[in-house]
């Protein structure tokens, strides 16, 4: 009986130890997760819909203007629109109409196959950046333009996370396309090399 | 093998690999809460509202155990400690792979991508460390256990 009590007085240690830590530590988190951002099925997801014509410009910065309400979330607590995921044939229609698609996985990945003028923005990379470089690196990009961020698909997470701190930027019509490089290559949509 | 396996330097190997190996899993995580939540998060096993608690305090436990174990102070209620978080991570891993989710363990490294027998090989890995917290147990007595195992053995060699 002594010996669980013991047991017990470590947990508790571990358990004060940790809460600490957490508290004082910058990068700590709440001790509740408000919703899982990473799964599939409660994520919220972009009605599917056929899309009027229209062409997106990444790099106008000077516009301010929503295309056609495909995108009009708004800002959650944290004072950000969230990104949304997307399907396979949503990704191809707004891809149609020039959306600006950001590969999330490293170079070598993206250098060996990647969605057809996608650009590579590595997650890794990126997060490790102080905010004003990541402000800076973004700043060329269209605030209101739509982005479609991607990885390899299937239980990829980069790409959520790169999603997450883009729209934490200020990017208003962010959204995930998480069928990823290989979805998009087994529908015979473009790829490069 | 008993007094093989009562050897008291075999004992305090294996004490301090399992601890080493119990410190190294938790440092990548005792300060990335985040990472190691996204990390639980993939085994799609633990309800919402704990996996961040979970990832706050299960790596102190982890690091706790670790330095208990080889500092050698409470062997017995350390090596249950150990043994209870061996089962809860042989628990999760064993369900992870039977399932065939493409995750990695999230045990030493937090990173995201996952390579092929990772799981398979830390299922393995658990249970010879389970075996080895088995033997601290069992066979690291009290010293007037030890001796009485010891005069047994004696009184063995000399019949």
């Amino acid at each position: 009986m002594k010996i669980f009590k013991q047991v017990l007085y470590i947990l508790l240690a571990a358990v004060i130890i940790g809460l600490i830590a957490n508290a004082v530590n910058p990068k700590g988190v709440p001790l509740v997760m408000d919703k899982n951002i990473y799964a599939l099925d409660t994520a919220k997801k972009k009605e599917e819909k056929k899309l009027p014509d229209f062409r997106n410009d990444p790099y106008d910065t000077t516009a301010n203007k929503q295309f056609n309400n495909v995108f009009n979330g708004t800002p959650n607590k944290e004072g950000f629109i969230e990104p949304e995921n997307i399907s396979g044939s949503l990704a191809k229609q707004l891809y149609d109409r020039n959306a600006l698609f950001i590969d999330a996985r490293t170079k070598p990945e993206f250098d060996s196959l990647h969605i057809k003028g996608a650009i590579n923005i590595s997650y890794e990379d990126f997060h490790n950046l102080p905010s004003e470089q990541r402000k800076e690196m973004m700043r060329k990009y269209n605030k209101d333009g739509i982005i479609i961020v991607y990885c390899k698909g299937g239980k990829c997470e980069v790409s959520i996370d790169l999603a997450y701190d883009i729209a934490r930027l200020g990017f208003r019509s962010v959204s995930i396309y998480r069928g990823g490089i290989h979805e998009w290559k087994d529908s015979g949509y473009p790829v490069e090399p | 093998m008993r007094k093989f396996l009562s050897n008291k330097y075999l004992l305090t190997v294996i004490r301090i690999v399992i601890g080493a190996v119990f410190i190294y899993a938790s440092v990548n995580k005792l300060f990335n809460p985040a990472d190691f939540a996204k990390a639980i998060l993939r085994y799609d096993m633990a309800p919402l509202f704990v996996v961040n608690i979970m990832a706050i305090i299960l790596p102190w436990v982890e690091f706790s155990v670790g330095i208990l174990l080889i500092s050698g102070i409470m062997k017995k209620p350390v090596s249950i400690l150990a043994a209870i978080s061996l089962i809860f991570f042989l628990i999760a891993l064993i369900s992870a792979y039977a399932r065939g989710l493409d995750i990695n363990c999230g045990c030493f490294s937090l990173e995201e991508t996952s390579s092929k027998g990772d799981i398979l090989q830390r299922i393995i890995e658990d249970f010879f460390m389970l075996a080895g917290i088995y033997i601290i147990y069992k066979f690291m007595g009290t010293k007037k256990e030890l001796e009485t195992i010891n005069s047994v053995n004696n009184i063995n060699e000399i019949k």
